[in-house]
């Protein structure tokens, strides 16, 4: 058979770069503004979560006001209204020499070390300065200022897209008259506040839930001002910086490590770069994988030595090292979520668990559960799941989250708890890089190492309910046991008070002589039906059972 | 014992009573004493289930069988049932003192109060001490069962349904009274049979009729005179004084005693009250039951012949007289059949069912006396009396 050519018009193809900018004006979605109720979130979201990380990551008792006004304006017919979003923060600030880039230039941040922070990309805040511009053609505006400053600075930001720079349109400072620190960041967006209101209450009352450290403010369009006040002073342990784990490099990365490196021999590289990593295992890992102890990493740059940089990053994360450690993430700690679903949820049970880091390919991490049961909550058909990825609260794509997928493979009648219940569960996972599913941050992929980790929590707390549940329904059986018998009592103890006097010198009895009868059967109700409380204490049964006893009336 | 108007009263009722309260008084010691060392009390009973109920072939009786029953006041399941056994018998131990003669009905009320109580998580509750009398007439009879008493000999009455007539003299409370002096009337058998003193009876043997008004019938055509019979109703289902009363006469004077029911399964029923004991009650039958008492009719071969024998009605009475069974006869009836092994294992009750069953007919006495008062008081009765035909 013949070969046929195939013929085809070639169009020139024309060729453009764009900016990241660019990139996050045109793909919103991807930043989690894909419409204006979801982008009025992000934005709340963004702006919160930065003040967050400028203040209990920094070891300050936050203070935060959130507040959301609508513009009043004439508007074309069936026109979007727009917000002014406002959120100040007492926290660290923004040195004036970083804020306009802090602003105006995405992929900028503070936040790229390894260290549990909300905030990982450099852009939150800047796709809010890009949304702006987009919908409101309006600058984001900045007041801040650090411990250290004399002075208040204010700048409006606007982004050059083309070039991914910031253009300050306006600037200002003011002497300081009081020690004022921290950052007030004011925006005018697009917004709908209708559809987006529920979300972002249950956001702040989520972020609420687990800073109970935190005093927060936030007032919204309606006018109605929803207050958290501080109920602890306790905050989590911020986190350390930590250098990286030798499982947790790529090529690219070591690059860059080596290239910033002061570090003369790859022995030495290992041993300073790395965490997990002494001078007998870099000898041992080096020796085993034949690579020079005393060779200069510089030398694994040089283009002819690509292959050795690819082999040595492959048997970085081929070797055992010691796992990650993990003093550079911040759990909650049990005591925080304790405090937190108590104060939220008034319940009757209460407990947490912050189990030992592990990690996964090369990033530790932590699962902390806290469940809460009975008291105020209302039973509902399935467990109510609070998530959040370093403290972060996660409400959107709740089903897609390895969260909600172990809470759904979980057998709740093993642990006795039978739908509908009245349980909460909330569960934390920190770590040095969570793996979110989008840059939106809103759910969490199905890494085994998590998934496992996070059944493992959930099971250890509902073992504690679960006995707690059993005690409590034995509590309530021998309560109900105590209260069927004492309700008797008084019948009984008459009864015997005319039976034990002889017929010849029989009188009626004396109320003496029937509480004479009450008392003794009280007695051995009390010694017969023994409780001990929920919490392990002993039940004073005889008090219990007396004031059965006592409430009886006979008609 | 004590009371203003205790002169009044008869010394048999006196004496009755302080025998029964040093009685429940003794039972209920050990309770008592229990609750005052601080040990959890209970009471031992005997099961007055059906399952505790054997027929004593011996004796021809139905009684309690061994099983006994721990009634615990700790116990969840029983604490309720030891309140009111308490109660009930602090009620009649109270009455016997205070020389009431409480009916069972009496006690009921005198007992029935409501506990009102709040729970432990502080709401109101009611609950009754019992809610209906079929409550407390079962408590009544565990006191019975616990202290070995019946309820005459506590001195609670009920309603008088039994009548006799016949040549003998009794003695109730402080009076002399002839029972063949009573006219048209007859003695109305008093509720605690075992007070009664017999003093004199001459008599041949005892006829006991289902019915008040067949009763009635035989009396006023001298039935008794004649044969020398002691006459006796319990007007349909037996109190317990007529079958104890029936019962002394059979001990205490050996007289046979001759039942006329029905001819269905309700009146085989009643006889069987008579002689064996109603299945429910077992524990009374001891004293109440009379195991030789005769079935005499009306009986399915003197309906409908058997063998040589001849019917006592002709076919067209017959047909007259004679009802068409129903379904709840039939199923009563094939009960009997199965269950009972003093019916089954007596071949003349075999016969009589299985006539029964097979005509599917029943008749009741008056069927008979229509046939004409003399017939059946002058031929049928002493007739099936002299050639034995009666069923034991
Ligand atoms: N309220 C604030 N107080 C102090 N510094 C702030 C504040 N808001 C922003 N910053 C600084 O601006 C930087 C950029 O913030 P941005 O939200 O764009 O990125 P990020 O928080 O680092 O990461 P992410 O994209 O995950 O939010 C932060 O890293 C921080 O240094
Ligand atoms: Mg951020």
């Amino acid at each position: 058979m013949a070969r046929r050519r195939r013929t085809s018009s070639v169009t020139e193809e024309r060729y453009k770069s764009r900016s990241v900018a660019e990139m996050i004006a045109k793909h919103g979605e991807f930043a989690g503004f894909q419409n204006p109720t979801r982008a009025l979130y992000q934005t709340i979201r963004e702006l919160v979560e930065n003040s967050l990380d400028a203040t209990d990551t920094k070891k300050i008792l936050p203070w935060i006001h959130i507040s959301i006004k609508e513009e009043s304006r004439n508007s074309v017919n069936g026109a979007r209204p727009w917000y002014i979003v406002t959120v100040e923060d007492n926290g660290v600030g923004i040195p004036v020499t970083v804020m306009a880039q802090a602003f105006g230039k995405v992929l900028f941040s503070s936040k790229y070390v390894i260290k549990q922070t909300r905030g990982m990309f450099g852009l939150g805040v800047k796709a809010v300065t890009i949304y702006a511009q987009q919908t409101t053609g309006s600058p984001i505006e900045v007041y801040s200022s650090t411990a250290e400053s004399q002075y208040v600075y204010m700048m409006k930001i606007k982004i050059d897209m083309k070039n991914n720079m910031p253009k300050v349109l306006e600037k200002g400072d003011w002497a300081k008259k009081a020690a004022w620190r921290g950052t007030r960041v004011r925006v005018k967006i697009e917004g709908d506040w209708k559809k987006a209101k529920s979300k972002i209450i249950e956001y702040v009352k989520r972020t609420a839930i687990i800073a109970p450290y935190a005093e927060i403010i936030f007032e919204t369009p309606d006018g109605t001002i929803y207050y958290y006040p501080r109920t602890t002073r306790k905050m989590p342990e911020p986190p350390k910086e930590a250098k990286p784990h030798p499982h947790g490099v790529n090529v690219e990365d070591l690059r860059e490590i080596i290239a910033s490196s002061k570090a003369r021999t790859l022995k030495e590289l290992l041993v300073s770069e790395f965490q997990s990593v002494g001078e007998k295992t870099a000898l041992e890992f080096l020796s085993k994988f034949g690579f020079d102890p005393d060779m200069n990493p510089k030398e694994l740059l040089k283009r002819e030595k690509e292959g050795e940089l690819v082999k040595l990053v492959e048997a970085l994360s081929q070797f055992k090292f010691r796992a990650p450690k993990s003093d550079y993430l911040s759990p909650l700690g049990r005591d925080i979520i304790i405090e937190g679903l108590t104060r939220m949820f008034s319940p009757e049970w209460v407990d947490a668990v912050t189990r030992p880091p592990k990690s996964y390919k090369g990033h530790p991490f932590i699962v902390e559960v806290g469940m809460a049961y009975g008291g105020a909550i209302k039973p509902v058909d399935e467990p109510v799941l609070l998530r959040y990825a370093n403290k972060i609260p996660l409400l959107y794509e709740e089903r897609e989250d390895v969260s909600y997928k172990v809470l759904k493979s979980i057998n709740w009648k093993n642990y006795n708890v039978e739908f509908p219940a009245p349980l909460i569960v909330l569960i934390h996972i920190a770590s040095t890089k969570v793996p979110y599913k989008g840059l939106g941050k809103e759910s969490i992929s199905e890494t085994p190492e998590l998934e496992s980790e996070i059944r493992n929590a959930v099971q250890e707390v509902a073992r504690r309910l679960k006995s707690y549940l059993i005690k409590k329904e034995r509590e309530e059986e021998a309560m109900r046991k105590a209260e069927a018998l004492a309700k008797y009592i008084p019948e009984i103890a008459w009864s015997l008070a005319v039976l034990s006097k002889p017929p010849d010198s029989w009188t009626p009895p004396t109320p003496e002589e029937v509480n004479m009868f009450k008392e003794k059967l009280i007695d051995i109700v009390a010694e017969k039906v023994r409780v001990v409380g929920p919490g392990g204490e002993e039940v004073d049964m005889k008090k219990l059972v007396k004031r059965v006893v006592d409430s009886v009336e006979l008609e | 014992m004590s009371g203003e108007h205790e002169h009044f009263i008869d010394k048999v009722d006196l004496e009755a009573r302080r025998r029964a309260a040093k009685v429940i008084y003794e039972k209920f010691a050990p309770v008592i004493k229990d609750v005052l060392a601080g040990r959890p009390p209970k009471l031992v009973i005997p099961k007055r289930t059906l399952a505790n109920t054997v027929f004593d072939p011996e004796r021809g009786i139905l009684v309690l069988g061994e099983e006994m029953l721990e009634r615990e006041f700790l116990d969840l399941g029983e604490s309720r049932r030891f309140m009111q056994t308490l109660l009930m018998a602090a009620i009649i131990y109270q009455s016997l003192i205070e020389n009431e003669y409480p009916t069972i009905r009496d006690l009921y009320y005198k007992g029935k109060h409501t506990i009102v109580y709040r729970d432990l998580r502080g709401r109101r509750q009611e609950e009754n001490t019992w809610d209906e009398q079929k409550e407390s007439d079962a408590v009544i009879q565990d006191v019975e069962v616990f202290t070995g008493l019946f309820r005459e000999d506590m001195l609670i009455l009920s309603k008088e349904k039994g009548k006799v007539v016949g040549n003998m003299r009794i003695r109730s409370g402080n009076d002399v009274i002839d029972l063949s002096k009573l006219g048209h009337g007859a003695y109305a058998i008093e509720s605690t049979a075992d007070l009664i003193e017999f003093i004199d009876v001459d008599a041949e043997f005892v006829l006991v009729v289902e019915k008040d008004a067949v009763f009635q019938q035989l009396h006023r055509a001298g039935f008794w005179r004649k044969y020398r019979a002691i006459l006796v109703t319990g007007s349909g289902q037996p109190d317990r004084a007529t079958r104890r009363f029936v019962r002394r006469l059979h001990d205490e004077y050996n007289l046979p005693v001759y039942v006329i029911t029905d001819s269905d399964p309700y009146g085989w029923y009643i006889y069987f009250v008579y002689k064996v004991g109603s299945i429910n009650l077992s524990y009374e039958s001891e004293r109440l039951a009379t195991p030789k008492a005769r079935f005499l009719g009306v009986q399915m071969s003197d309906v409908f012949g058997y063998g040589s024998k001849k019917p006592y009605l002709s076919d067209s009475e017959r047909k007259k007289f004679i009802i068409k069974a129903t379904d709840r006869d039939v199923k009563r009836a094939k009960e009997l059949l199965k269950n009972y092994p003093w019916i089954y294992k007596n071949p003349l009750w075999k016969r009589e069912i299985e006539i029964f069953l097979k005509k599917k007919a029943k008749l009741e006495i008056e069927a008979i006396a229509s046939k004409g008062i003399k017939f059946f008081a002058f031929k049928y009765i002493p007739e099936k009396i002299e050639t034995g035909d009666w069923i034991q």
